[in-house]
């Protein structure tokens, strides 16, 4: 039947009302093991992608996540829709854990959850017209019945991502770059979902085009009552599309925090150094402001730090502590600081009091051999990088 | 028309002679049994010396095949590069492929954009920077070994004398990028052209690049083109800016007046489409209609005219001419009031 | 083109934006017709290349020979117009004469009668070897590439046995195991050489195409197992797969008249076959060099043929040579 009711709201064919919880992600692990062997492949290690996650997305909101590469939150993103299977976890979809779903099961229910690329050359099959690409998850789902019916949603599912229906008869790679996206933004929507994961929606594309399926993105929000998922690395773009967002660092989440807040009042060093090398256009502010230099780069993922992820890189670290136990997310009683406002940093009070000073982080001595052979990980080589450039 | 904005123009870097002086520059690529592509269609520019010179475009304006016309590392075949790159006092696109191939590296360096694809895989990072000290400065490998390891160090590679060994792939994104440098900077080059060097890095290692750049500028005195799409890194970094648009520059000034007064439709435009972290939350984005491929050529029309919103009737049937001069200038009918 | 001022850069209302925004889509893509398909593009620009044109010539016209031989030979191949008393047992090879203008072979046979009628027997050795070779691949390719698991293991393993065989060595034995050599004989021991390489081919491209994005949205879909697997993957995996077995057509007919050379193919000399009448033309070659010349270059002569069309296509459907 939801053939015939073209673009309707979201939330008009379904339970809940904006504003409740959607996806209720707790404990989510993906770690993809290491192999070695030349006949018989042995798991020799893990790398710990996503290494413990809870989160909540509301229905209607945007969440960001934010974060370098590496950092997991683009198999965080699949994870959540059980596209990469979690190792550990579970992920309640209205009420559903994804995260159990097998089979034909999972695959009833994915017509509530969608996914849009990075890519949208690579992730639209390039024998297929814009059409069958549309028809197929409609017809995946039995939603194909009425042939009319059908015609009519194809032509609405265009014009909603500001395409002329002759487009359907033509093929992805006879598209721009920009309108390739709305392709894929309108296969998603071909399905009639609750959520939208958007994995790095617009950094493929071109500066002016960028806007251009930004704004499409907050328009059918609007229109439809959808809920995204926003995963991106760029964080001014993140923080103009999403309500909440989410700072990851090696396989967790480091502050979590309502979109504006997160600028105003940063609480976790990485958040605070994260912010300070956006580059903004405009001089005036990149001559005043202060940098937080980060020294080195990511440690492995398939051999993270003991303690907190990021004290081998923290301006802010504190002897012991930092080093021997993991931070939680957790509430802290700062100034401009919201309950929803969670941040996994043992200090994060003293930080934002300026009770701790920021220190230079000396580049680790690193031993002749820890460079002379791969390690037994087989991971590639992290080096840790030169103090901060004064 | 409109005036060039020399008024608010103070420019101390500018009283030495151009290092680098490109003028008229065109690139055409002619594909067998395709139409001809002017990539370049036209371009103008002076670095001097300790300047830092930005182009800044979107994909296909034409900044990246500029650096390669001008360093001679454009294909020959079905290409042809017109105008001229005087580098003091000799055309670079006059020169011999192997008059060239000596300027390159000792006086012209070259930064790219992915470390890991300019590095040669099977070699370790001390020799392919002493590489170039022995083949411009004639030194022994002995000789240039030690001064491989000070430079390592000066780009701020950690443990430097360990890292002469290391191959590449035992290099994460930034310190590649950090041994680029070093290399490019081995020859103490006076001009040093760079590609897009942060694009493919990470947001808190592209700060460390461009802050060592800025250094290396300031010390070293070397002339740098920077080449990117992003107007953040322009604003930070270059005291003069040129917005290229279709193969054109569109618009020049240095970075003050640009940014806080961009005058062309298609500047104006970038710098709205793009979401600021420091912006009030909750503003639209206003991004500029359409894509490149609606592009008029520069032939008849102005190029952007399409896709802008200043657009008269005038815009589509000449070609509007450069008002300026080689610091401040604008190729427009109708350029924006001051705003934003 | 016409210019668009009227488009505003102030934030309007969404049902105003939208509108705009299918005019001007729609005003630039009104003058374009209907869809270009990959193929479509890949045909585009083979039409233009010369390489692939010769290829098609060739392969074309000695199909066309092929086909229209019975009736085009001017004699029965299996015929001794030749042979008579006449012949003085010096030469026993007749050369070229009136209405035998390539001469005849030992036995008095019209040779160009037996090139045009063999050029049956050796097209469809090298079609049907391929054909068989290329199904085989297709069935183990898809199982190991599309299911993956322990079933890949052992579809690999079985490959790679297979495959550190010489191809040659591997189809004369098979060959040579036949109680009764036939063009079959020849036929299924070319092909079986074949299914491992087709095999392992497909199984790469399609083990690539699971990992591509495209398969990832078609599974975020709800897309049926199934139908990834023979809308998506298959079709996107077997581009290099038809290379190759157009390359292959010239291999299989070179690896055929090697087999039929040696005497492991039909034995019957009544219907002639380039590689055996090659072999056969071996204790002449001092005499009557024309006897392996002939069919030696109509074997090479459509290798070529083969060959330079499965390559031009490799090129056209190289990604990277697409605008």
């Amino acid at each position: 039947m939801s053939g015939s009711t073209g673009l309707d709201p979201a939330h008009d064919t379904r339970t809940g009302a904006p504003g409740e919880v959607l996806v209720e992600v707790s404990g989510l692990e993906v770690h993809f093991p290491i192999k070695r062997g030349v006949v018989f492949d042995r798991t020799v290690g893990h790398v710990r992608a996503v290494d413990g996650v809870d989160l909540t997305i509301r229905r209607g909101e945007t969440y960001g996540l934010v974060g370098e590469s590496g950092c997991g939150k683009s198999t965080l993103g699949k994870a959540i829709l059980n596209l990469e299977p979690p190792t550990a976890g579970s992920v309640l979809f209205d009420g559903v854990d994804i995260a159990s779903l097998k089979g034909e099961a999972l695959r009833r229910e994915r017509k509530r959850f969608q996914m849009v690329f990075q890519d949208p050359m690579s992730s639209l099959d390039p024998r297929q017209t814009v059409e069958a690409l549309l028809l197929e998850g409609m017809r995946a789902h039995g939603l194909d019945t009425d042939a009319s019916a059908t015609h009519t949603r194809l032509r609405e599912l265009m014009s909603a991502v500001g395409l002329p229906p002759s487009g359907l008869k033509k093929y992805p790679h006879e598209f721009s770059g920009g309108q390739r996206q709305r392709i894929g933004i309108a296969r998603a929507l071909s399905v009639g979902p609750d959520l939208i994961v958007a994995d790095e929606p617009v950094s493929a594309l071109d500066v002016s085009i960028q806007a251009q399926v930004i704004n499409l993105l907050q328009d059918l929000q609007e229109e439809l009552g959808l809920t995204y998922l926003v995963v991106a690395h760029d964080l001014a773009v993140v923080r103009h599309i999403s309500d909440r967002i989410g700072v990851m660092y090696l396989g967790g989440l480091v502050e979590e925090s309502e979109a504006g807040e997160l600028y105003d009042v940063p609480l976790h060093p990485y958040t605070r150094a994260l912010m300070s090398a956006v580059p903004v256009p405009d001089p005036e502010v990149e001559d005043s402001r202060e940098q937080i230099l980060l020294t080195g780069d990511l440690p492995s993922p398939a051999n993270p730090p003991t303690g907190c992820r990021f004290h081998t890189r923290c301006p802010w670290r504190q002897e012991t502590l930092c080093d021997t136990e993991r931070p939680q997310l957790r509430v802290v009683d700062v100034a401009g600081s919201s309950p929803g406002h969670r941040v996994a940093c043992h200090w994060a009070e003293e930080i934002a009091r300026g009770e701790i000073e920021r220190h230079e982080v000396a580049p680790e001595t690193t031993d002749e051999s820890s460079w002379g052979a791969p390690r037994d990980d087989g991971s590639p080589f992290l080096a840790p990088d030169g103090p901060p450039v004064p | 028309m409109s005036t060039p904005m020399s008024t608010h123009a103070v420019h101390p870097v500018h009283s030495s002679e151009p290092l680098l002086s490109v003028r008229d520059l065109r690139v055409t690529f002619g594909r067998r049994g395709e139409q001809p592509f002017k990539a370049v269609d036209g371009i103008s520019f002076d670095v001097r010396p300790g300047q830092t010179v930005g182009l800044v475009g979107e994909s296909g304006c034409g900044k990246s095949v500029t650096s390669l016309a001008i360093m001679g590392l454009l294909p020959t075949r079905g290409n042809t590069v017109e105008g001229s790159a005087v580098f003091d006092g000799e055309d670079l696109l006059r020169l011999s492929p192997g008059q060239m191939r000596d300027r390159r590296g000792r006086e012209i360096a070259m930064i790219f954009q992915d470390p890991l694809s300019s590095l040669n895989p099977v070699v370790q990072i001390g020799r392919q920077v002493t590489e170039v000290m022995e083949r411009h400065q004639g030194l022994s490998r002995k000789e240039a070994m030690p001064k491989a390891a000070e430079l390592l160090e000066r780009v701020g590679i950690p443990d430097p004398k360990a890292r002469l060994v290391n191959y590449p792939h035992q290099l994460s994104g930034g310190m590649r990028q950090r041994a680029l440098i070093a290399m490019a900077l081995a020859c103490k080059p006076r001009l040093l052209i760079a590609d897009e060097p942060t694009t493919a890095l990470d947001v808190t290692i592209q700060a460390q690049i461009l802050a060592l750049l800025k250094e290396l500028v300031v010390e070293t005195g070397t002339a740098l083109v920077m080449i990117t799409h992003d107007l953040g890194v322009v604003a930070g970094l270059c005291d003069e800016v040129n917005v290229l648009y279709g193969g054109r520059i569109v618009e020049r000034g240095d970075r003050h007046t640009l940014f806080s007064r961009p005058r062309h439709p298609y500047t104006v435009g970038l710098l709205n489409s793009i979401p600021r972290l420091d912006a009030p939350r909750g503003e639209a984005l206003s991004p500029i209609p359409g894509s490149v491929a609606d592009n008029l050529p520069w032939d008849s029309a102005c190029a952007f005219a399409p896709r802008c919103p200043n657009a008269l009737d005038v815009c589509v049937q000449q070609t509007p001419e450069w008002e300026g001069d080689d610091v401040v200038g604008l190729r427009c009918f109708n350029p924006m009031g001051v705003s934003r | 083109m016409t210019p668009t001022p009227e488009l505003p850069p102030e934030r309007t209302t969404y049902a105003e934006r939208r509108s705009q925004r299918i005019d001007a889509l729609a005003s630039a893509s009104a003058a374009e017709e209907g869809g270009v398909s990959l193929i479509k593009s890949a045909w585009r620009r083979l039409r233009r290349n010369p390489v692939f044109l010769v290829g098609l010539a060739i392969t074309v016209a000695f199909i066309a020979l092929a086909l229209v031989a019975p009736w085009l030979a001017p004699w029965d191949p299996a015929a001794r117009p030749l042979l008579d008393d006449v012949r003085p047992q010096s030469n026993p090879v007749p050369g070229p004469e009136a209405g035998h203008p390539l001469g005849a072979d030992d036995k008095g046979r019209d040779l160009l009668s037996r090139l045009l009628v063999g050029s049956q027997q050796t097209l469809l050795v090298g079609v049907l070897a391929t054909f068989f070779g290329l199904l085989g691949g297709l069935v183990l390719g898809t199982l190991a590439g599309a299911v993956g698991g322990w079933i890949d293991s052992l579809v690999m393993r079985i490959v790679d046995v297979m495959l550190s065989i010489p191809s040659l060595l591997l189809a004369f034995t098979l060959a040579a195991l036949a109680t009764r050599p036939s063009q079959w004989t020849l036929i299924i021991a070319i092909a079986t050489v074949q299914v491992p390489i087709f095999a392992r081919l497909l199984r790469g491209s399609m083990l690539a195409q699971r990992a591509s994005d495209h398969v990832l949205a078609a599974r975020s879909l709800g897309v049926k197992q199934r139908a990834i697997v023979f809308r998506h993957m298959l079709p996107n995996a077997l581009g290099p797969v038809i290379v190759q077995a157009t390359l292959v057509l010239a291999v299989a007919i070179i690896d055929a008249a090697a087999l039929s050379f040696l005497g492991l193919g039909n034995p019957d000399d009544r219907r002639p076959e380039w590689g055996q009448m090659l072999g056969k033309a071996q204790p002449f070659l001092g005499e009557a060099p024309h006897l392996a010349f002939y069919p030696a270059a109509c074997i090479i002569v459509v290798a070529l043929g083969f060959t330079l069309m499965g390559e031009s296509l490799r090129e056209a459907l190289d990604p990277k040579t697409r605008r």
